[in-house]
């Protein structure tokens, strides 16, 4: 019993001094006002927003381009996803182009010989042509 | 002519009324230095404060003029709180001396203190209080000393820390019992 009103008036003296500690602690209210009335402080307070608006503009001209970057990237890296995509459907078998289908009949000229270059014949078809041609002039 | 109200000045530099602000400046830069005091002594400190608080609020001027009727006192002063805290922390960061520091002299005042024996005081004791102050109160956290600060001498009320720092009532209440409990412990090894 007694050692615990000795605790608590322990505990009591500790917190009045603390509260004393505090109130004492940083400085008088006549520095802080000698701080507050000295001179040319608004002219600094002015500099200092000037250079706050400065990096925030600088910040913001990061934060557009990045914010362009964010959208590009994106959108680049789908269209190059999609010609891929088409560039390996057009060479697999399934998907392969047919030339000839872009051709009429009466295509002789440069289409004719564009696409003939990609439709190389075969010694079974040259072979062919040049037995015809034999036979036709034996006919005669 | 009557004054024109805080509200009224933020309106005018919300307008473009830079001057506006210079007035605002003028009428509430007494209380934030006094608010920058009760952390921090020295001078240089104190104006740290000052201006890096009014270029925060005016910043956050949208932000007030948004909320009609609003005090900007009240408002001005939270800013001015999270400012020191912001200081205290960067200050924490940074090697400070600790209690075995205390002189003899700031050992004795303290010990007399302690023994109820300081009632008034001269100047030089006065100075010395604030030393040994300055030096006990390191031993705190950050968070510890803003709400001893805030509660004690401030005499703010919990729900009024509470909304001046973004913070829960209940981690105000927790924060200013472990507070106590920590300046107790620094206190009692001089008992």
């Amino acid at each position: 019993m007694a050692s615990q009103k000795r605790d608590e008036g322990r505990e009591a003296a500790l917190d009045r001094v603390g509260r004393e500690v505090l109130r004492a602690s940083g400085a008088s209210a006549e520095d802080a006002e000698r701080v507050a009335a000295s001179g040319f402080l608004y002219a600094r307070v002015r500099a200092r927003i000037a250079a706050e608006r400065e990096r925030r503009e600088d910040a913001d001209w990061w934060r557009a381009a990045l914010a362009v970057l964010w959208r590009a990237v994106p959108a680049t890296a789908a269209v190059a996803a999609l010609a891929f995509a088409l560039l390996l459907f057009a060479t697999t078998g399934r998907g392969r182009m047919a030339e000839a289908a872009f051709l009429s009949p009466a295509d002789v000229g440069v289409e004719g010989v564009i696409f003939d270059d990609g439709r190389a014949l075969s010694n079974d078809e040259v072979l062919e042509t040049i037995l015809e041609g034999a036979g036709r002039e034996g006919q005669r | 002519m009557a004054e024109t109200t805080d509200g009224g000045l933020v309106a005018r530099v919300l307008g473009g009324d830079e001057e506006a602000f210079r007035e605002l400046f003028e009428r509430h830069r007494r209380r934030v230095a006094l608010i920058a005091g009760r952390f921090f002594r020295r001078p240089e400190q104190i104006e740290e404060v000052l201006q890096e608080a009014f270029t925060k609020a005016y910043f956050a001027l949208p932000d007030f003029g948004a909320r009609p009727g609003g005090d900007f006192a009240a408002w001005l002063a939270r800013i001015a709180f999270n400012v020191c805290y912001d200081e205290l922390r960067r200050q924490g960061r940074r090697p400070e001396s600790s209690l075995e520091d205390l002189s003899a002299e700031e050992s004795a005042e303290l010990g007399r203190r302690l023994r109820d024996e300081s009632a008034g005081g001269d100047a030089e004791r006065a100075a010395v209080s604030r030393d040994l102050a300055e030096k006990l109160l390191r031993r705190l956290s950050p968070e510890d000393r803003l709400v001893l600060v805030m509660l004690e001498v401030e005499e703010l009320g919990v729900a009024e820390i509470a909304g001046a720092l973004g913070w829960s009532l209940s981690k105000v209440k927790v924060r200013a019992h472990r507070a106590r409990a920590a300046l107790r412990r620094a206190l009692g090894r001089f008992l």
